[in-house]
């Protein structure tokens, strides 16, 4: 992915979304945001690869 | 079905019998279902049933189904098997779907040429988010993949013509319009002749090459790792997570938190700082918010959320789903009109509709927003006796309490009570309940803490009780925190019994008095409204709250009553010290020295003393006659409500 192209907040939300699914507890925001610059990070590093 | 084939007659019967045995078998299977049997299967079997020799029988067996069409032989662990179907030999299926319906409806037979990819492809983000995948076929996506390259065609078309210039153009080729501008449009004209000649010379025969030597593509320029947020920052993605976060980590957390706001599909809830999926949220009904409702008007108290999850819904912390059942009644209550969030961070309680949390409300919260509107104008000088910094590091504020603390055990909530309790957790949070024990006398108070909102002051009521059994105006309070986030301890310093004249609010005759009063704490005689000391307060004028809002006119009456006349009956001219003021203004409203002096800075009849630092002159304006004045007062008295009723419902002060 284009790192231009992200939206932030939007980008890669579903992602996002299956991640907190999967904890099956709420989470701090911070935690969030940490968890989604991960998933932002790694589609860029995926595409560059 | 195939025919058996011509064999010696006794093979063909032998074969025709196995056969018609295997179809017998697989009768109930499809025309083309392979039926199974091994060599030594059908052997055994029609050795048993003719009394023949089993192996000679096994040869004769191989010998006329490897002979007839009808049959397969295969081998498999060292096995002979012979297969066929009903339908005769047997031809594996093809399960290749090479014409399906779905590619044809998506893939055209005859594609028409397409200037614009985009028109049949969009990846921009639809008008209407739609949650079902859009299907594009193999077919479009290469069209898509492929359109980038598309806009430069003449470059390619071009050097076909001059086949000897071809190698060198080569490292050339680049698809920038730039590399081929003049020879380009001179020999596009003629590309029709020089095709027909390809077949003839060798030479010739070499120009397609280079053609086709563009299609491997100029590398791509590596893709950016740089986002930028609406306020133009911008964020590498290579540096790491934990730098990134500790750079930006709030600002972040605060983009994300709108956006997910904003989310049409709401994929993402949140309540305070937690989130979780929407999806997983579990449904509460009209009967449970009843039920919730009723226990918390029983208890006559706010609720915890773990108590109302445990006494009414049995829910054990242990269980794997229990934060998210907890987070799911928080968010069904916030969104519900009868239920108020009254917790902090740590301490999520609910209040409901009809629930009275503190007991008196003998000011109007509209009223005493109005009267602390002075806190967040910039006129809060709590910081100068304790700062804020060394109020959060001890975890503790001391205050002396003013007379109209006392009396109606209300609090304002300047800077150093700010630092002290607990923020509001959500946005539109109005109010926290919190709960003020007091290790003297083993009691304990709810506590109400309104937030400062827009131009109105916040202040904390509930301890008017405490106030009037315990202490005296002029006492020396301190609120310290506990290990609980919504528990304080409330202490005062004690002392000797002590009996004074002191101010009193009359409630039934609705004016100022002194009466013995004994008390047993530590006061500031500078602040005990003594008659002895302000024997003028009981002159001042019981105002109507709605009165006391206007801290011009509070200032100048109290300046008239407590002032000493200095001037002459026709020009009346009052001296006053800031201190004096200070207590007696205390007696009506709120008001810090800060305000005070602000005040009498901005009064047009007001007057420093520039030899006297502190004091203050008060020179009101020329008034009507005596009986103007007397009139005047009687239409006041008038028009003033009547006394409202202590311990009045909340509702009504809302």
């Amino acid at each position: 992915m284009d790192a231009k192209v992200i939206v932030f907040g939007e980008t890669a939300i579903d992602r996002l979304v299956q991640w907190l699914r999967a904890t099956g507890q709420p989470q701090d925001i911070m935690d969030l945001v940490r968890q989604y610059l991960e998933i932002l990070s790694k589609a860029v590093r995926e595409e560059n690869e | 079905m195939t025919a058996a084939p011509t064999l010696p007659a006794d093979q063909q019967r032998l074969a025709e019998d196995i056969y018609r045995l295997m179809v017998a078998q697989g009768a109930m299977f499809a025309m083309d279902t392979p039926i199974r049997q091994t060599l030594a299967s059908l052997a055994a079997f029609l050795a048993r049933r003719e009394g023949r020799d089993r192996a000679e029988l096994e040869a004769a067996i191989d010998l006329a189904l490897s002979a007839d069409s009808r049959f397969t032989r295969e081998v498999v662990d060292g096995e002979v098997r012979f297969v066929t179907t009903r339908q005769g030999a047997y031809v594996p299926r093809e399960d290749a779907d090479t014409h399906s319906f779905k590619q044809r409806l998506h893939d055209p037979e005859h594609p028409l040429p397409i200037d614009d990819i985009s028109v049949v492809v969009s990846t921009s983000r639809p008008a209407i988010t739609t949650v079902e995948p859009v299907y594009i076929s193999d077919y479009w996506q290469v069209q898509l993949a492929a359109a980038p390259v598309e806009p430069e065609p003449e470059a390619v078309t071009a050097p076909e013509a001059p086949a000897p210039v071809a190698e060198p153009v080569l490292e050339e080729v680049p698809l920038t319009p730039e590399a081929a501008p003049a020879p380009v449009e001179e020999v596009a004209p003629e590309p029709a002749p020089v095709v027909p000649e390809i077949p003839a010379p060798a030479p010739v025969v070499e120009a397609p090459a280079p053609v086709v030597a563009p299609a491997p593509r100029p590398a791509q320029p590596p893709r950016s790792t740089v986002f930028t947020l609406s306020d133009g920052t911008a964020i590498d993605l290579r540096r790491p997570v934990d730098e990134i976060m500790a750079e930006y980590g709030d600002l972040l957390a605060q983009v994300l938190a709108e956006r997910l706001e904003r989310d049409p599909l709401q994929r993402i809830v949140s309540f305070g700082r937690k989130y979780y999926p929407e999806a997983n949220l579990a449904s509460f009904g009209k009967n449970d918010l009843r039920k919730i409702r009723d226990y918390i008007l029983e208890r006559n108290e706010p609720l915890l959320d773990t108590e109302i999850i445990a006494d009414l819904y049995y829910h054990n912390p242990r269980q794997a789903d229990y934060e998210g059942f907890r987070f799911s009644l928080n968010y069904r209550l916030h969104r519900e009109k009868d239920f108020e969030f009254v917790g902090v961070e740590g301490a999520y309680l609910w209040a409901t509709r009809g629930l009275t949390i503190t007991s008196g409300k003998r000011v109007k919260a509209a009223e005493m927003g109005q009267i602390t509107s002075y806190l967040v104008e910039g006129y809060d000088d709590s910081s100068e006796l304790q700062s804020v910094e060394a109020v959060r590091q001890s975890g503790s504020v001391t205050r002396l309490l003013t007379f109209f603390e006392w009396e109606y055990g209300v609090l304002p909530l300047d800077a150093g009570l700010a630092a002290l309790l607990p923020p509001p957790l959500l946005p539109d949070q109005r109010t926290a309940v919190l709960r003020f024990e007091s290790p003297q006398h083993y009691t304990t108070y709810l506590v109400e803490v309104r937030f400062p909102a827009g131009n109105r002051g916040g202040w904390l009521q509930g301890l008017e009780e405490f106030f009037r059994e315990h202490v005296a105006p002029g006492a020396l309070i301190t609120i310290t925190r506990t290990g609980e986030p919504n528990v304080f301890h409330i202490v005062y310093e004690e002392g000797p019994e002590q009996t004074e004249r002191l101010l009193t609010f009359d409630e039934k005759k609705n004016r100022f008095a002194f009466a013995n009063v004994s008390f047993y704490c530590v006061v500031d005689e500078e602040q005990l409204p003594t008659q002895s000391r302000y024997g003028r307060l009981n002159r001042l004028k019981a105002f109507p709250m709605g009165e006391r809002r206007k801290a011009e006119l509070m200032l100048e009456h109290v300046s008239e009553t407590i002032g000493d006349q200095v001037g002459t009956p026709a020009a009346p001219r009052y001296a006053v010290t800031l201190d004096d003021l200070y207590v007696a203004f205390n007696v009506l409203r709120p008001g810090s020295r800060a305000y005070l002096k602000a005040l009498l800075e901005r009064g047009e009849d007001f007057s420093a003393d520039e030899s006297t630092p502190g004091l203050y002159y008060y020179a009101p304006a020329p008034r009507a006659s005596a009986g103007e004045v007397e009139e005047e007062e009687d239409e006041a008295l008038e028009e003033r409500p009547p006394l409202r009723q202590r311990y009045g419902r909340y509702d009504e002060d809302e």
